[in-house]
């Protein structure tokens, strides 16, 4: 079996992460909303 | 409304960490790779992130919105919550039972499941499966440990009973030290360390490469292969596309009532947006990244593509306990990485059933006026009880009729009806206003136009298909054998009883309610 997926692979991991850290990042970042 | 002070959050990373260890579940790490595998590889993920985005995105966000505005009110469940958006419909807060139905209809066999991973953590430690080195000696282990038969490992089910018995009694004592002191403190920690315990997981089988020589075929990207290569012809099939659509709407918990009860404990102004973005992102990096990396391509690598395609479609239990921990037999440091795969699951479970028991317990305090130790000391009688047939009668098809009704046809009614009654009762404007008080992020404004036709629309195709496919065979018993019938159709009474049990608490407190406005 050839691996052909590839690009399916990196681009769902990618976007996830991306969402993911731009989320996290904006909640940890509001200080007073995390008291 | 009783004048009582609800509970709250202690911080909004507590609650993103409860709902994102709500949502994440057994299904993350054993459901997803195998319908990705079985519907088009890679190309899975188109019809996936169209749902995410139209289905899965857009009912977090409402589920959030009508959640907090009910707490506002006082309420934190479906009834209270209901009937304060369509004060003039008399019945729409008994379609709101359904949101402590179907918590309470799930949390009565999830812990049982839930209780075979604290069980199997502890047998990895301690090497007791170790002599069970093929499937069908591993699935014996797991048919003496449920008591379905008496085997060389276990002469019955005292010891799964025991096991049921400590989960039981953790998941009451969480919930019994209330939404900042029990659920909270859990996710805050239980929540990084299972993504610990995936990413390390995860890395050992990424790193796996080609164990046998001799067998160059059965390697780690022929593993991914399997599970990532796409077939783009899977896309014209519309079962592909529903299937899709189910595994977004099942991972995200949304249409089940825990988020609405979640939501409710949080302050008028606080962001909805931000937050149910950021736990639904968290749910796809546990399924996609963590749980498409672990089984599928492990599997793959030690039983070959000949064996690949009935493991995958063994199911979701033979995956976890029967396929795993013999992977885990052939790879060094074994017992280490099958203690934390286990470890991972139970935290997965504990936040989840948890979760499914606040509902109940809210019902109880905010229209019962109960307190927290009252209500949890009813809600942990009944439920243990109710606990009893899933467990003595799992090879009777109980827990499979009450995973239909409560993990299936509930979640998909009741996601259907929030949606219409969030944009089309309350109305878009009023809900979008709502939505965006205290808001974080801004919401794109074409997702107005998407709330309020594509994702009810979207909704109603996956009841419709879903009962025409999975529904009709159901309810009718089609594919019951004669002698599980009666087991089925006492578990349907027992529902039933439940069910009408709720909706006559409903009218009683309604009545009383209306009875001391009228004073």
């Amino acid at each position: 079996m050839i691996f052909s997926g590839w690009l399916f692979l990196i681009m769902s991991w990618l976007m996830i992460i991306f969402i993911m850290i731009f989320c996290i990042a904006r909640v940890l970042g509001d200080k007073e909303n995390n008291k | 409304m009783s004048g009582k002070k609800r509970q709250q959050w202690g911080s909004k990373l507590g609650i993103i960490l409860a709902v994102a260890g709500s949502a994440i579940g057994l299904g993350n790490f054993l459901r997803f790779p195998v319908q990705a595998a079985q519907n088009g590889g890679g190309a899975f993920m188109i019809p996936y992130f169209v749902s995410f985005l139209l289905l899965g995105i857009p009912l977090m966000w409402i589920e959030w919105t009508l959640g907090r505005l009910g707490g506002g009110f006082g309420h934190g469940t479906g009834p209270g919550i209901f009937h304060t958006m369509w004060q003039k419909n008399r019945f729409i807060k008994y379609f709101g039972v359904i949101g402590i139905f179907g918590p309470i209809a799930i949390f009565i066999y999830y812990t049982y499941v839930e209780s075979w991973l604290l069980g199997y953590t502890f047998f990895a430690m301690t090497g007791k499966y170790a002599a069970a080195t093929t499937q069908g000696a591993m699935q014996d282990f797991l048919s003496g440990y449920q008591g379905i038969k008496t085997n060389d490992y276990f002469s019955g089910i005292g010891s799964a009973y025991i096991f049921f018995v400590i989960t039981f009694a953790m998941n009451i004592a969480v919930v019994y030290y209330g939404i900042k002191g029990g659920i909270e403190k859990l996710c805050n920690w239980a929540m990084p360390v299972l993504l610990i315990c995936g990413i390390l997981i995860a890395v050992r089988v990424l790193t796996l490469g080609t164990p046998d020589i001799a067998r160059p075929d059965w390697n780690l990207k022929n593993g991914l292969g399997f599970l990532w290569n796409p077939d783009f012809k899977a896309l014209k099939n519309a079962k592909v596309w529903m299937a899709a659509a189910g595994q977004i709407f099942f991972t995200l918990s949304v249409g089940i009532g825990v988020i609405l009860t979640y939501a409710s404990y949080l302050k008028k102004n606080d962001d909805v947006v931000l937050s149910g973005l950021t736990a639904a992102s968290t749910n796809e990096f546990a399924e996609v990244i963590l749980g498409g990396s672990i089984v599928i391509p492990a599997a793959y690598v030690f039983f070959g593509p000949q064996q690949i395609t009935s493991i995958a479609n063994s199911g979701s239990f033979n995956l976890g306990f029967v396929t795993m921990p013999l992977i885990f037999e052939k790879i060094p440091l074994g017992a280490f990485f099958a203690t934390l795969w286990f470890l991972l699951l139970f935290l997965a479970g504990i936040t989840s059933s948890v979760s499914l028991a606040q509902p109940a317990v809210a019902f109880l305090e905010d229209e019962f006026d109960l307190s927290r130790k009252e209500s949890v000391s009813i809600f942990s009688v009944v439920c243990f009880v109710l606990c009893q047939p899933a467990i003595f009668f799992l090879a009777n098809g109980v827990v499979d009729e009450l995973d239909f009704w409560g993990g299936t046809f509930c979640l998909v009614l009741f996601g259907t009806i929030e949606a219409i009654l969030f944009s089309w009762v309350f109305g878009i404007d009023k809900a979008w206003s709502e939505m965006h008080t205290g808001a974080d992020i801004n919401i794109p404004k074409f997702y107005k136009f998407i709330i309020k036709y594509i994702t009810p629309l979207f909704l109603i195709a996956i009841l419709g298909s879903w009962f025409v496919q999975q529904g009709i065979p159901v309810i009718s018993m089609r594919n019951v054998p004669p002698e599980n019938a009666k087991f089925v159709i006492l578990t349907r009474i027992m529902l039933l009883g439940m069910f009408l049990l709720l909706a006559i608490l409903v009218r009683i407190i309604w009545s009383r309610k209306k009875q001391e406005e009228n004073v």
